[in-house]
């Protein structure tokens, strides 16, 4: 039985190509057909954002990008119609722009009681498509419990910060890789995707990689 | 910055992604039913990567 194919997730939260390529990488494996293992590391795009930012992404982005309302209408406009064709709703009427490091330490916390994945997808669900706020403790505890994860001690780790110093070492790790954006996948240790891609460069990918681990000694001939 | 990435790039260059607090909307992403060329050509190298950080305009 061989083990699983690794696939190490860059992302952060509140980052819309995220949850497109989460979906699109979901069915890339799927049609791989493999096993495949995957974690989640943290990103922040926006690690300056407060907490309580006080508007939408609309908002956020014309106040502080000076991009011109309209054309950020436009950009949302896409997006959404993007994320729409992989079956995902967005409702950036009632997103709530706010600062993700809370819920990267979730994740980590998430990570250690086996339930990452279940998290990654509630955080994104609950911010892009719910209206959710995914970055103040009591409503990541509350969030936590629909994945199986006990409320106080979610909110006992998050007080602490107890999973802060992990959150920055994926950030310190993706320094070191050069990744300057998100997604990125890391599949097996050896191949580098960003982006969100389509699915089949996800199962091309895959498959390249079990076909090298099934072929060890070719794989070793055609690199002489 | 120049990119680092001690991994073998795979994959659609132009794919959208989020870049610092902005994200990237190439317009090969505005029409998700255009054809990929990753049968022909599934590993692309760092350098067309890097060229297309470069070139490309970001929203």
């Amino acid at each position: 039985m061989s083990t699983p194919i690794k696939v190490d997730i860059w992302s952060d939260v509140q980052c819309p190509w995220c949850y497109i390529g989460k979906r699109k990488f979901e069915d890339g494996a799927a049609q791989f057909g493999g096993e495949v293992e995957v974690e989640y590391h943290s990103f922040e795009l926006a690690p300056d954002t407060p907490v309580d930012f006080d508007g939408s992404p609309k908002d956020f982005l014309s106040q502080r990008k000076g991009i011109a309302p309209d054309q950020v209408d436009m950009m949302l406009d896409r997006v959404t119609g993007i994320a729409k064709s992989v079956g995902l709703d967005y409702d950036y009427d009632h997103v709530h722009q706010t600062n993700t490091i809370k819920a990267h330490e979730l994740l980590h916390f998430a990570k250690s009681k086996g339930v990452q994945l279940e998290m990654k997808e509630a955080l994104l669900k609950a911010y892009f498509i719910d209206g959710g706020h995914v970055g103040r403790i009591e409503d990541l505890a509350d969030l936590a419990t629909t994945v199986g994860l006990d409320r106080d001690e979610v909110v006992a780790v998050l007080e602490a910060q107890t999973y802060l110093a992990d959150v920055k070492a994926d950030v310190a790790q993706a320094e070191a890789y050069g990744i300057q954006g998100v997604p990125f996948f890391v599949i097996d240790g050896k191949y580098g995707v960003s982006g969100a891609q389509e699915a089949a460069a996800f199962a091309n990918v895959l498959e390249q990689a079990r076909s090298e681990r099934d072929e060890p000694a070719a794989a070793t001939q055609d690199a002489s | 910055m120049s990119l680092t990435s001690p991994f073998q790039m795979v994959g659609d260059p132009a794919a959208a992604a989020c870049v610092g607090d902005v994200c990237e909307i190439p317009q090969a992403a505005a029409a998700p039913t255009a054809p990929e060329d990753t049968d022909t050509n599934p590993l692309l190298s760092e350098h067309a990567r890097v060229i297309r950080q470069l070139d490309e305009n970001r929203v």
